[in-house]
């Protein structure tokens, strides 16, 4: 279904949108960053990219699994804490984000079932924001299969014309958050759509980062798993674990059991973020650690998003957002690094 | 603040003076408020600053460190050291705006039983004033 | 005026002579034009090296990294490594050398001197620039900046844009050396600790109401941490219940094996991470501002290690990396210490 949304006209769509749970990026100081907003009179679409990418709320940083406690006789009870399937909307998502929701639907949702990740996956609504210009001078979405008006993953896609939003609605639920207000949307003429075509063809030859020959990529990483190339790209890694923590596809955790009390015995059982970046991610109980050192923990994250997903579900792991490069505090670069492959000989 | 709040405070007593004075007072069969737990460390320089904030994290309402007086240290020098480190502590939790009073210092040795019945009642007092410690707690 | 090829040739001559195994430098990177972190190891590629007012980064960090890849080695290259330090860079080294965790021996430093000036914030400087990208950015006189974009050379004041820290600088030149590049021109602020003191002026709820909306920001990705050159411990007091338990364990270490802080971002962890942090840091932090610049969130985190500084400057006298020899904060202390605040 294609409509047209005027600008102004926005907002009375969001109040329609009261049953649902509203998540837009909202500005805090420098940064954009998605919250849960109640007015949505202060929502508007200018953002570049935020922070954190929806992947902060469909599969959050902490995850109560299950509460633990044991009663006045002593025996253990569990109780499990699924999500309640509250219907969220997620506006204004950025197609590359979209897509690495759809990577880790292929782990959480694919040949197993995480419930939490269900049940949160399930309840989304991606309402997505094409890009009119790359959101970062570091985005290459067109070189890992992605592109600035990429539909997959979401159920909506806007396109900004102006004054005007052009929409495109994907799915059902796509569908159904148009049917909120039906007399707000308006019919797309012909015109709309060669003008929303010709804004996605030109914020494509805006991007001016570019991984050469991608494909080929996988198959010489394959061959370099002894190569001296990751000594030298890590040396000035610091291993702090921005990249991972901030990538929309990163999706390691750590389960620990957070005691309350011990006696009476109560706690919560909490799966949180975790990141291969860090020394004692792969630090076993007999003292040994087969990534003692930053090469081995670079050529992981880069093998892991280039060689071993590919492998495995035929994707890389990786959207093109930029904001590891970004936001890495020494400029380590994964662009530049697989162009570097691209052209190693062993 | 409700009246019947009873503030749960931690004190971490030396165990060669201010352990010492603490059993004093027991011993004299002097009344003092029940609020304090007391933690014997070996000495007030082994303090460590995690032991205060891990307190407050666990829900305490004041933390109190208690000592021997400068020059009367049994390992001599330990509570000079714990002098220095702990006004650091204090200084740095009314710096994130926490209230001053839910860390206190006090020096007092084995034969001050009367003295640590009065910290202990002055200090209990002074945290009922202030209400319950949400900051730091722990909330999972 | 630091001049660019004596640097240059400072490092080729050492490299040359063998002196060192590797320089770390700096450089700017072609494709992004961000001046990174450089490890030479041949004196071919001194032609790659920077020195302009984005070189903000510590490259005494990386001299904690040299000794554990020493560490991990069975017949380790004894030869010192040479590091080009800014004065807040060399006063990082300096606490290095004061808890001996490196040896003056393995480190050859070769000092660059801020002179009236200091290095700029980039987020401040991508805000003024407003878009447009820098493609070069030189000291230039008068205390300004020259920068270069597609639409030609400008320049702006440095108050503008320099890096906060360097409002409050107290060592614009190194205090330690092998060789300096650059004048020693003293350039003291007047107040030292004006940003401390502006949070200390907020009433109690404000100054809660402040950090509470920042630390909540905080993801735990333990950026201050690593980016910092003085949190070199291997086993951090976060993380040790991570650390395995062998059959070679001490008691004692078992003993240090306690979870002291949840994992999980809850604003009461992330307050007792954040002040351990502070307090494991005092006496020893030297302000090179790599926490907050590395933190994805811009939380001000330079503030919470600067209030110790203060505190230890003006209760106990003490001034942070200007002297190896001296004793560390908190394993000294003064007859006159003061003691005010215990009854």
């Amino acid at each position: 279904m294609e409509k047209i949304l005027r600008k102004k006209d926005f907002p009375e769509w969001l109040k329609k949108l009261n049953g649902y749970s509203l998540y837009a990026p909202v500005k805090d100081g420098d940064l954009w960053n998605y919250e849960l907003v109640s007015n949505p009179e202060n929502i508007n679409l200018n953002h570049s990219n935020t922070i954190l990418s929806p992947k902060k709320i469909i599969f959050p940083q902490r995850e109560v699994f299950l509460e633990f406690s044991t009663n006045d006789k002593g025996r253990l009870q569990v109780k499990e804490n699924l999500p309640e399937e509250k219907k969220t909307v997620i506006l204004g998502v950025r197609p590359c984000d979209a897509k690495a929701v759809t990577l880790t639907d292929k782990v959480f949702d694919g040949d197993i079932i995480d419930s939490y990740y269900n049940k949160r996956r399930k309840s989304a609504f991606l309402v997505g924001l094409a890009c009119n210009e790359p959101p970062s001078e570091n985005c290459f979405c067109l070189s890992v299969g992605g592109s600035p008006y990429s539909k997959e993953g979401l159920d909506i896609l806007m396109t900004d014309l102006g004054n005007k939003y052009y929409i495109e609605s994907l799915t059902e639920k796509g569908n159904e958050l148009l049917n909120s207000a039906p007399n707000l949307f308006l019919e797309a003429t012909a015109k709309d759509k060669k003008d929303s075509e010709k804004i996605h063809l030109e914020s494509e030859k805006k991007l001016k980062r570019h991984i050469k020959d991608t494909a080929k990529i996988p198959a010489i990483l394959k061959n370099m798993f002894d190569s001296p190339f990751w000594d030298e790209e890590s040396m000035s890694c610091i291993r702090c674990g921005i990249c991972t923590y901030l990538c929309p596809t990163c999706h390691c955790f750590d389960i620990n059991d957070e005691v309350i009390s011990t006696s009476p015995l109560k706690g919560k059982r909490v799966r949180t973020w975790d990141t291969c970046q860090f020394p004692d991610f792969t630090m076993h109980s007999s003292g040994h650690n087969p990534r003692p050192d930053k090469a081995s923990r670079l050529r992981q994250r880069v093998l892991h998003k280039f060689l071993y997903f590919v492998e495995r579900y035929n994707d890389y792991m990786c959207v093109g957002c930029g904001r590891c490069v970004s936001k890495c505090p020494v400029g380590i670069d994964i662009v530049e690094i697989l162009n570097k492959v691209r052209d190693y000989e062993s | 603040m409700a009246d019947n709040f009873e503030p749960k405070i931690v004190a971490f007593l030396c165990k060669w003076c201010s352990s010492a004075g603490s059993d004093l007072a027991g011993v004299s069969r002097m009344e003092y408020p029940p609020n304090a737990v007391p933690i014997t460390v070996m000495c007030s320089g082994s303090v460590s600053p995690l032991y205060i904030l891990s307190a407050l994290n666990k829900g305490a309402d004041g933390v109190l460190v208690s000592g021997c007086h400068p020059g009367d240290c049994h390992y001599i020098k330990g509570n000079l050291y714990a002098r220095r480190r702990l006004y650091l502590v204090k200084k740095i939790l009314e710096f994130v705006g926490l209230e001053p009073q839910r860390f206190q210092m006090s020096w007092i040795s084995a034969a001050e039983g009367t003295k640590y019945t009065q910290v202990i009642k002055d200090y209990v007092n002074q945290v009922k004033a202030i209400g319950p410690q949400t900051k730091l707690r722990r909330n999972l | 005026m630091v001049k660019l090829e004596e640097l240059k040739e400072a490092v080729k001559n050492i490299l040359d002579q063998g002196k060192v195994k590797y320089v770390i430098a700096y450089k700017t990177n072609p494709n992004s034009l961000r001046t990174v972190p450089f490890f030479i190891k041949d004196s071919n590629d001194v032609d790659q090296i920077t020195w302009n007012p984005l070189c903000v980064y510590n490259l005494a960090r990386f001299l904690v990294d040299e000794k554990r890849r020493k560490a991990r080695e069975k017949n380790p290259d004894t030869r010192p490594v040479g590091v080009v330090v800014k004065g807040c860079d060399s006063r990082a080294v300096n606490v290095l050398l004061q808890e001996n965790y490196i040896k003056r021996q393995d480190v050859y430093i070769i000092g660059v001197s801020c002179e009236k000036t200091g290095v700029i914030d980039e987020k401040k400087l991508t805000k003024k620039l407003n878009g447009r990208r820098a493609q070069k950015v030189e000291f230039g006189p008068d205390s300004q900046f020259i920068v270069t974009t597609r639409n030609g050379q400008e320049k702006i004041s440095a108050a503008e844009i320099l890096a906060d820290r360097c409002l409050e600088c107290q060592a614009n030149f190194p205090v330690v050396y092998d060789i300096l590049l650059g004048e020693e021109t003293k350039r003291k602020p007047e107040k030292p600790f004006q940003s401390v003191e502006k949070i200390e002026s907020l009433s109690q709820k404000e100054k809660w109401a402040f950090w509470q909306k920042e630390l909540g920001k905080c993801i735990r990705c333990y950026a201050c941490r690593s980016a910092c050159p003085m949190c070199y411990c291997d086993e951090c007091v976060v993380d040790t219940i991570n650390f395995a338990v062998t059959a070679e364990t001490t008691a004692e270490e078992k003993a240090q094996k306690i979870k002291w802080v949840e994992k999980s971002p809850l604003l009461s962890e992330n307050f007792i991470y954040h002040l351990v942090r502070a307090l494991h840091l005092a006496g020893r932090c030297v302000d090179c501002g790599e926490c907050e610049r590395a933190c994805p969130f811009d939380i001000p985190l330079r503030f919470l290690n600067k209030k110790l500084e203060k505190e230890a400057k003006e209760l106990f006298g003490y001034k942070v990396g200007f002297d190896p020899d001296q004793p560390p904060l908190l394993s000294s202390f003064k007859d006159e210490d003061p003691e005010d605040f215990i009854w």
